[in-house]
């Protein structure tokens, strides 16, 4: 166990180098002068273009750059955008945010989810199991923007029922329809998989072994065919939660929430360096981390994987 | 961030009240009633940079927490705010003499040398101020600025203090716009009290003005910026207690938050435009801008050079319909080579160029010649200019016959430094959004060599360039508007690019809002709003 972890964490430090140098020739292969269009159409006077570049080390060729980036990174320093803000201080105020709704988010995708699966495996081909089926179709196939925007103009604005934008009105208020609408997709994938899963497991032996003894049904499906289906359900969770982390920017754009997502954009947008890299090895790590502990939660539920 | 930066204004002054009456707006007088009561909140970019010498998208804090020297109404008058007066002889030395008894928010008095100081500390190159060119005329500024090393001074030599509320501006050279260009939106103008001299990071977290508003708290990234009314202000008191300023990422977000009656102000974003009136109807504020559009010509390619082909294209744009379909009939067709709002505009210079007429346009492309190849337009992706330059390559393939297409950049970085480069091989995206409206700025940006809008319009001749300085020379400013009108009468003979639409900058506002005056900029008074009864 110690060592596969070990073996983890230095494949962590080799991912980490390999995307920041390539993320950081990405950006700096974009084609432009982020420092000549600052100022947008009202162009920065040639002085004060030349000596931010220099401030910024833009005149450096792109290793020389990135080898001062990591010398930062080594003690510790984010490095700074072009308006000389720290990297770290912008992603410190911005972190709780995407946080906050990648986990309501994500809870609703496990309540919600897990339940509508599990109510549509214990009956299968009834009519509940086919009104889970045709959801979960319509879900999926209606683009986040599209839903962001109606949700927003119906429930915010015509029914007034929700904030239409921004951080203000707190927790949940201001986070849950956002939260619910980039919830849809996984929501749908999570009560697809939890059904295929639950009709698989039900129709497995120690199930009717279980049955045959007299175990009653409450513990039959709770206790055993729960775990037992739990598996595929919590890889797909895990790997979500880092995509809910990451990939959340046009809903965090729409619902107007000052979160990763939206520095993300911006940062490309700005082809700031620094801080497309500090945000993007943050969601990096994020997925790598989730995805280790996906791996060791399944060999605790799941005795085979343990012992294999 | 948004290239499309335009003035935001909210502000002072005595010359809003003036702008009021002289419009004799409807409505102004039995709302609200009472000046003072009553707060607004306003969406905005979030600014990063709060301060005068470096904001680049904070006009509208800018100008309800800072009073410039002088004001410039929507009618093109000149008032002057915090000064008394702005006088010279001879257009080159000028003397400011400030009002009496202004203070800062922190009870410091506002004195000549805190204006010196402010200009020399935006001015001073290595500390790369993004505003500092707005003082590049004053003699001295190339001393803070060499081309080689480090400043030898942190003074200009242009600016003296005569006494506590007098001091002089000497220019490079004579110009008769400069009480202009201490009007409202020329933010590095502005005045600083000595504490941010000091700590220029601590002064933009806490931004301290000698305006009607005081900033309440410190600002931090994505939250509201909150301003109360300067009890001590000495210009014209403010008609709202307070406004607070809301960062929206996305304008369309700001807007639709204004449907629904959450914030009171937004700007409406370009893809809001044709919708804008059917959403809001009476709230949807529209203001003439100083900004101005062009259809850029690369005039380094050799099948642009004829100017029959430059004013064969001009005549195949039907801006009237475009305006009509892609601005919801928000912008002006543009006559001139300078928006209308900027005072000596010869509106109509243009005349049967900028008139809609395919069949003698198509006549005078054959005329020239024909067009070998693709007219290949390019413009900046991402900012809501897809519908504009589709439509235009549209009308130019069925009027003119020449096949045409219209394609976006990545981003804006991508296309200023194509644009700056010359690496372009068709017509593009050209468009200045003057900061003071004189003719003089829009000639400048467009028709100078390093005027401020690099390779916008390529087309800089020596004698264009002699006409302006001469009409800057002009200290007398109806004399001035003549001058600048004469270097357009020139600009015509060569027509080197189509002007496309003068501006309008438009807002909605919620039903709170009465009344939303606004000033030359083209942006709200917000100091001046005046809201409905029981909001």
């Amino acid at each position: 166990m110690t060592r596969r972890v070990t073996r983890r964490l230095v494949d962590l430090l080799v991912v980490f180098l390999g995307v920041t140098l390539i993320i950081y020739l990405m950006v700096f292969a974009l084609p432009g002068d982020p420092i000549a269009a600052l100022g947008g159409d009202r162009p920065l006077a040639p002085n004060v273009v030349a000596e931010l570049r220099e401030r910024y080390h833009l005149d450096e060729p792109v290793l020389q750059q990135y080898l001062r980036y990591l010398g930062g990174l080594l003690q510790g320093d984010l490095g700074t955008t072009f308006q000389g803000q720290s990297v770290a201080d912008r992603m410190a105020l911005r972190w709780p945010v995407t946080i906050t709704l990648a986990l309501t988010a994500w809870g609703i995708e496990v309540l919600l989810g897990v339940l509508l699966g599990l109510v549509a495996g214990l009956r299968a081909g009834a009519v509940s199991d086919r009104l889970v089926l045709a959801g979960t179709v319509v879900a999926t196939s209606i683009p986040v923007f599209v839903l962001a925007v109606s949700a927003q103009l119906w429930l915010g604005v015509e029914l007034a029922w929700f904030p239409v934008a921004g951080t203000g009105a707190g927790w949940p208020t201001a986070y849950l329809l956002p939260a619910a609408v980039i919830a849809v997709f996984g929501l749908a994938s999570v009560a697809r998989l939890m059904r295929g899963s639950v009709v698989d497991t039900l129709r497995t032996d120690f199930v009717r072994t279980l049955r045959a003894k007299g175990l009653r049904e409450r513990q039959v499906v709770g206790v055993h065919v729960m775990r037992s289906s739990a598996i595929p359900v919590l890889t797909y969770l895990a790997i979500d939660l880092g995509y809910l982390l990451g990939g959340t920017v046009v809903v965090e754009g729409v619902f107007n929430l000052p979160g990763v997502g939206q520095l993300l954009f911006q940062a490309i947008r700005a082809h700031e360096g620094p801080t497309i890299v500090g945000v993007s090895t943050a969601l990096i790590l994020v997925f790598l981390l989730t995805n280790l502990l996906v791996d060791l939660l399944a060999s605790v539920l799941d005795p085979r994987i343990r012992h294999e | 961030m948004n290239p499309r930066l335009r003035p935001l204004p909210v502000a002072t002054a005595l010359a809003l009240t003036l702008a009021l009456s002289a419009c004799g707006s409807a409505g102004a007088d039995d709302a609200a009633g009472d000046a003072g009561g009553g707060s607004i909140s306003v969406a905005v970019t979030d600014p990063i940079q709060t301060i005068p010498g470096r904001q680049t998208v904070a006009y509208d804090l800018n100008m309800a927490v800072w009073s410039p020297l002088t004001w410039i109404d929507a009618d093109g008058e000149l008032t002057y705010v915090a000064a008394e007066s702005i006088e010279s002889d001879d257009a080159t030395t000028w003397t400011v003499t400030l009002r009496d008894g202004w203070t800062f928010h922190d009870g410091t008095p506002v004195t000549a040398q805190s204006y010196v100081d402010s200009w020399n500390a935006v001015a001073y190159g290595p500390d790369a101020f993004e505003n500092s060119g707005q003082l590049a005329g004053i003699a001295g500024y190339d001393d803070l600025n060499p081309a080689e090393g480090e400043p030898k001074t942190t003074e200009m030599s242009g600016l003296a203090v005569t006494d506590d509320l007098t001091f002089t501006v000497t220019l490079d050279g004579p110009d008769g716009q400069f009480p202009m260009q201490v009007s409202q939106a020329q933010t590095a103008m502005y005045p600083m009290p000595a504490s941010a001299l000091e700590d220029m990071d601590a002064y933009n977290a806490h931004p301290v003005g000698n305006g009607p508003f005081a900033v309440v708290g410190d600002y931090v990234e994505n939250e509201p910026i909150e301003t109360e009314a300067y009890a001590d202000y000495q210009g014209t008191a403010p008609t709202v207690d307070a406004i607070s300023f809301v960062p929206y990422a996305d304008a369309t977000t700001a807007y639709t938050d204004v449907q629904a009656g959450n914030i009171d102000v937004a700007s409406v974003p370009a893809a809001r435009l044709p919708q804008a009136s059917g959403d809001f109807g009476e709230r949807l504020h529209t203001f003439e801008a100083p900004g101005i559009s062009f259809l850029g010509l690369p005039l380094w390619d050799e099948r642009y050079e004829d100017v029959r082909v430059r004013q064969a294209i001009s005549m195949a744009i039907d801006r009237e319909t475009i305006s009509d379909v892609v601005y919801g009939g928000l912008y002006t067709p543009a006559t001139a080579f300078t928006p209308a709002v900027e005072a000596g505009t010869p509106e109509g210079i243009c005349g049967e160029f900028c008139a809609y007429d395919p069949e003698a346009a198509k006549a005078l492309l054959d005329e020239a010649g024909g067009f070998d190849g693709t007219i290949d337009i390019y413009f900046p992706g991402g900012i809501g200019l897809d519908e504009l330059y589709k439509a235009i390559a549209n009308q130019l393939r069925q009027n003119l016959g020449v096949e045409a297409v219209a394609t976006p950049s990545a981003d804006w970085a991508e296309f200023s430094e194509n644009r700056t480069n010359g690496d372009i091989d068709g017509p593009f995206f050209s468009r200045w959004g003057a900061l003071y409206p004189s003719q003089q700025n829009t000639l400048r940006s467009f028709f100078v060599e390093n005027g401020g809008c690099p390779n916008c319009i390529p087309y800089y001749e020596d004698d264009v360039a002699e006409l302006i300085a001469a009409a800057d020379a002009e200290a007398d400013p109806d004399a001035a508007g003549e001058a600048y009108a004469a270097v357009q009468e020139r600009i015509l003979e060569d027509f080197p690019a189509p002007p496309l639409f003068f501006e309008t900058y438009s807002y909605v506002t919620s039903e709170r809002v009465a009344e939303l005056p606004t000033s030359a900029v083209g942006n709200p008074t917000f100091s001046a709003v005046v809201l409905a009864e029981g909001a």
